[in-house]
């Protein structure tokens, strides 16, 4: 990854020849270089394996150029340019930034406020995972196999056969730094971050379990604490969940554990929470802004300046603070996540009245804390358009329980501890949602976890209200949790829900067996 | 310099890369095979909402991709891989030869740091991980071959203003359908790229390809409802196949401007259909081309991903309902109706057409399922030595700095005898399902949800009433086991978002198949 000074010193010198430049009213140059970097687990005891994957990185930095022409201020050009800082470059991309302009009629300008940004310039994370090298990964990912191995001990009814011992998942370091200068600033913005993930998935097939834990932080010492616990942890959990039961079709009481509630926030809640999806009529809460959408003891808000987060930034990709955005308080719906061109569009709609709903003020002023140009590995990236992303996405509740007051609040149902695949199956503001339940899960009796369920045995077919609207109750403690390909942590409570509908999955159809 | 200049790159590496990756072996200990992949691209996209353009850009990249294989001494072997965004950089040829030299070496690190940890866990765990001893595939004669990409109209001379013209009529259509219409987004590429291989086993091999795609999203909502669609057209051709369509028996395309408008009146249609109240009970569902295309995309293709089947995607993407285990699984065996018969051929003129993986493996057809019975994996050469079968040419990345996965070509099930006509004409009362909209798949795909973008009720081998938010929900073998007909309409369509990986690769396919008729259940909305 290029020096956070080289950046800077490239945007410095791109603001000067910019801004001699005859013709432009405004213009932007955002330059980040970053790097993800990747040990896969894959283990199997019966099938030839590598144990760990090849180390393997992808490293990308260059620079994207905008500019507003003077002749209309809706004229806006873009170009990017990959690899080359250099002022040749720079030439070379505002020749096809002029070449590519076009008259954006909703454009609103560039960011311009504030002109001069109190920053830390060693940015949001100096730990030693900005500078951890290739050994500490290699290390973290076969402790974790190792880990693992030294956990699974057949129980004697395994002996017989194959186990089926199956480890999977990763452990990865995302790291990127940011440069961006303005006609609107006075200052450069710049900022350099880092954080890790760990994913470790023990499936024993031999008798139908699966097992998962995770770890998400920004420093080297939790990477190291995560890989520890991990292998040991997933299959630990895995022999605790063999031979589990097959319930039938039916309308069950539900405890869903942290990571099904990330699952539903990620694919089914945020992205309906910007401000893009309301302008484009394409989110669940269509119309209802301001109005109660969850629980009222429920609060969900994202904060790129948490303590313990993960993915803690001080800047947005447009170079404007990043800033805690409260989304739903009270179970109201009260923020939406946003850059400078979506907030800008939205509040100037002429449907937003109908878009945003009566229970919105207006006018209403959409912050834009949330402008972030990331690619595939939630990394900061040279080449993407500002969109609207979140960093750590908390939901708490007011009165919370612990889990275990939640199972025995449900009395007999099932315990969701993982689920696969979901999806808004009719579309994002229909807020239907399908997925299937894939391991970590038990049946609830008597207000007890009784038994494993077996994974992979249940689909579940229902919509977001029937999750969020009235739960029996809500947890006290918010756990961290991943989902695979967000760009976002994820720290959330439990949420026990009544009334939710499942089909079963036909055994005979599951490779599990 | 002219913006064409990129793709000289390749040329200067034609000469140098074989020397480099030899010199490479020869110099480090215990190296015991590398590949270099090397690609430069010419883009040009455009966009626009509700008839106004958003954007527009034009531009070059390269970058490269570089995996080592060693030998560490006790036996354990290890890999690593680094991959490099260049740019422009890629033009200057010490620069470019340099950043491969470097990345060569920081994967050969990579790869002793691997089989170092190996071999201590090997040793601290006595003989209990014996699975851990994998072994490479085996050497192969070295290939050489080039490959042109096939267009009309280069992405490279078109004016800057075409594509942003076609966005912003096709855009402004839509929303001149009718107040139904509250959003819609039109956006088109036209890109070139070459790619190169080059091995320490001698392999050379160039590939171009060009692509053009359209996508078109639309919101719709009337006093009874809403309705999204979106949809993709797409060739590995130029311009021309967006700005006139391609007429072409098996993937034919309207043009984007068409294409947007059919899709706005659909999607008009169905905001103001009745959403789908689904019958209790299992009932005959006759499925289009189209919803065929994510049936054999998911339920076909991907578990017939080699990877998966071996457990390597287990903790993301999932396994294969096609294996349990080595010696427990449905090669050989009836998963599907004897009517029933599935493929991969990434010879065909699809979206997801190639002449050599990314491994350097020369690509064929892979039966999945004849007549019902499962026949093979897609299979890359590490997992074909596991499973004992020839490599197959099926690993790939979607770009260059990222590790090769096995992918789907052009996947599809194949045609039958029936007119599919008469296979709506025989039912007595069922569903006619049409248009593949969104997939939601049991960990080993043995199970799914696919939802449809319009759902017809069949009364008396008629087509009756439209209905929006309907889904088939089925169990897969069962699914396929009660196919009754098989149309004689195979049709592919463009996909162009497949993901898979960590980091998730995004990758470019064609899916497909004809009218199905079978049993399921429907999930409503």
């Amino acid at each position: 990854m290029r020096p956070a000074a080289e950046l800077k010193n490239f945007v410095r010198a791109a603001r000067a020849l910019l801004a001699r430049e005859r013709g432009l009213a405004e213009f932007e140059v955002y330059c980040a270089s970053a790097e993800h970097r990747v040990a896969r687990l894959a283990y199997t005891s019966d099938i030839p394996c590598r144990g760990v994957e090849e180390l393997k990185s992808h490293a990308a930095d260059g620079f994207t150029l905008r500019i507003v022409m003077c002749r209309d201020a809706s004229e806006v050009g873009t170009a990017t340019e990959a690899g080359d800082l250099s002022l040749e470059a720079l030439r070379a991309a505002l020749e096809r930034a002029r070449s590519a302009a076009l008259v954006d009629p909703d454009f609103p300008g560039l960011p311009e406020t504030p002109r001069r940004f109190a920053h830390n310039p060693a940015g949001a994370v100096a730990g030693g995972l900005m500078r951890a090298g290739d050994d500490a990964l290699v290390e973290a990912a076969w402790r974790i196999v190792g880990g693992a191995l030294d956990a699974f001990s057949p129980p004697p009814a395994m002996r017989e056969r194959p186990p089926g011992l199956v480890l999977g998942g990763d452990v990865s370091i995302m790291r990127d730094r940011m440069a961006l200068a303005s006609s609107n600033f006075d200052d450069l913005r710049v900022e350099g971050g880092a954080h890790f993930t760990c994913m470790v998935t023990a499936l024993i097939e031999s008798v139908g379990a699966k097992g998962t834990a995770s770890g998400l932080g920004a420093t080297l010492s939790g990477m190291r604490v995560a890989a520890a616990r991990a292998g040991r942890g997933a299959v630990t959990r895995a022999l605790a969940l063999g031979g589990g039961e097959r319930p039938p079709t039916g309308v069950y009481r539900v405890v869903f554990g942290p990571q099904p509630v990330a699952e539903l926030l990620n694919y089914m809640v945020v992205p309906s929470l910007s401000t893009s999806a309301f302008h484009a009529a394409s989110t669940a809460y269509h119309g209802r802004f301001g109005a109660q959408v969850m629980d009222q003891r429920l609060n969900l808000w994202d904060d790129p300046r948490a303590a313990r987060g993960a993915i803690r930034r001080r800047l947005t990709c447009e170079g404007l603070p990043a800033r805690r955005t409260m989304l739903i308080r009270n179970g109201r719906l009260a923020g939406l996540l946003s850059n400078f061109y979506d907030g800008h569009r939205l509040a100037a709609d002429e449907h937003r009245a109908e878009k945003l709903g009566p229970h919105c003020a207006d006018p209403v002023d959409f912050a834009p804390n949330s402008g972030y140009r990331l690619g595939e590995s939630a990394v900061r990236r040279f080449d993407a358009h500002p969109g609207s992303a979140a960093t750590n996405i908390v939901m708490r509740a007011r009165g919370g329980k612990s889990e275990r007051e939640l199972i025995r609040a449900v009395g007999e149902g099932i315990y969701v501890g993982r689920v696969w695949y979901t999806y808004p199956i009719n579309g994002q503001r229909a807020g239907d949602f399908t997925c299937t339940v894939s391991g970590d899960s038990y049946l609830i009796r008597n207000g007890v976890l009784a038994a494993p369920l077996a994974p992979n045995a249940l689909r579940i077919n229902a919509n977001l209200e029937q999750v969020f609207a009235h739960p029996i109750g809500v947890g006290n403690r918010a756990a961290p949790a991943l989902v695979w390909g967000a760009p976002e942590a994820y720290y959330v409570t439990a949420l026990a829900a009544g009334q939710i509908p499942f089909a079963a999955i036909e055994a005979s159809q599951s490779a599990m067996e | 310099m002219t913006s064409t200049d990129i793709f000289g790159a390749a040329e200067l590496l034609k000469k140098e890369g074989p020397d480099l990756l030899r010199a490479f072996i020869r110099s480090h200990r215990g190296a015991a095979y590398a590949d270099l992949r090397f690609e430069a691209r010419f883009s040009r996209s455009s966009s626009a909402t509700d008839g106004e353009p958003r954007a527009a850009q034009a531009g070059e990249s390269a970058g490269f991709g570089v995996s080592v294989r060693v030998n560490a001494p006790g036996g354990a072997s290890g890999a690593g891989q680094t991959g490099v965004e260049l740019g422009r950089l890629a033009l200057r040829p010490a620069r470019l030869l340099g950043a491969i030299r470097a990345g060569l070496a920081e994967a050969y690190q990579r790869a002793r740091l691997g089989a170092r940890e190996k071999a201590a866990l090997i040793r601290a765990l006595n003989g209990r991980a014996r699975s851990l001893a994998m072994a490479a595939p085996p050497p192969r004669a070295a290939l050489r071959d080039e490959a042109a990409a096939v267009f009309q109209r280069d992405p490279r001379t078109l004016e800057s203003g075409e594509l942003e013209r076609l966005c912003r009529e096709a855009s402004a259509r839509v929303a001149g359908l009718g107040s139904e219409i509250v959003f819609n987004a039109v956006a088109a590429l036209s890109e070139l790229r070459q790619e190169l291989f080059i091995s320490s086993e001698g392999a050379l091999i160039s590939q171009g390809f060009a692509f053009s795609q359209g996508d078109c999203y639309v919101v719709a909502q009337s006093a009874g409802g809403h309705q999204e669609i979106y949809d993709t057209i797409g060739q590995q051709r130029g311009l021309e196949c967006l700005a006139e369509g391609w007429r072409d028996e098996l993937m034919p395309n309207p043009d984007l401007l068409t294409f947007a408008i059919e899709l706005g009146r659909e999607a008009r249609e169905l905001a103001a259909a009745p959403a789908l109240k689904p019958p209790a009970d299992e009932v005959t569902v006759v499925t289009d081309t189209h919803f065929n295309a994510l049936v054999s995309h998911e339920i076909i293709g991907h578990p017939s991903e080699a990877d998966r089947a071996l457990k390597m995607e287990a903790a993301y993407a999932g396994r294969s309902w096609f294996l349990r285990s080595l010696n427990d699984n449905e090669v050989g065996r009836q998963v599907g109706s004897p009517l029933l018969s599935a493929c991969s051929d990434p010879g065909l003129d699809g979206y997801g057409h190639y002449r050599y993986d990314h491994e350097g493996t020369r690509a064929r057809r892979v039966m999945h399922v004849e007549n019902g019975v499962f026949r093979g994996f897609l299979n890359s050469r590490e997992t074909a030595a596991v499973l004992g079968a020839e490599p197959n040419g099926s690993a790939r990345a979607s770009e260059v700095f990222y590790v090769p996965l096995i992918r789907m070509s052009n996947t599809f099930l194949l045609p039958g005898q029936s007119d599919p006509r008469q296979i709506v004409a025989e039912v007595e009362h069922g569903y006619y399902v049409c248009g593949g909209a969104v997939p939601s798949i049991a960990e080993s795909r043995e199970n799914f949800r696919i939802s449809a973008r319009r759902v017809y009720e069949i009364d008396h081998g008629r087509i009756g009433r439209l209905y929006r938010a309907g889904s088939v929900i089925a169990d897969s073998k069962e699914f396929f086991m009660q196919v009754d007909a098989v149309g004689d309409d195979l049709r592919l369509i463009a996909i162009p978002n497949c993901g898979k990986g960590q980091p998730m690769q995004v990758k470019r396919m064609s899916n497909g198949g004809p009218t199905l008729r079978s049993r399921a259940r429907l999930g409503g909305g």
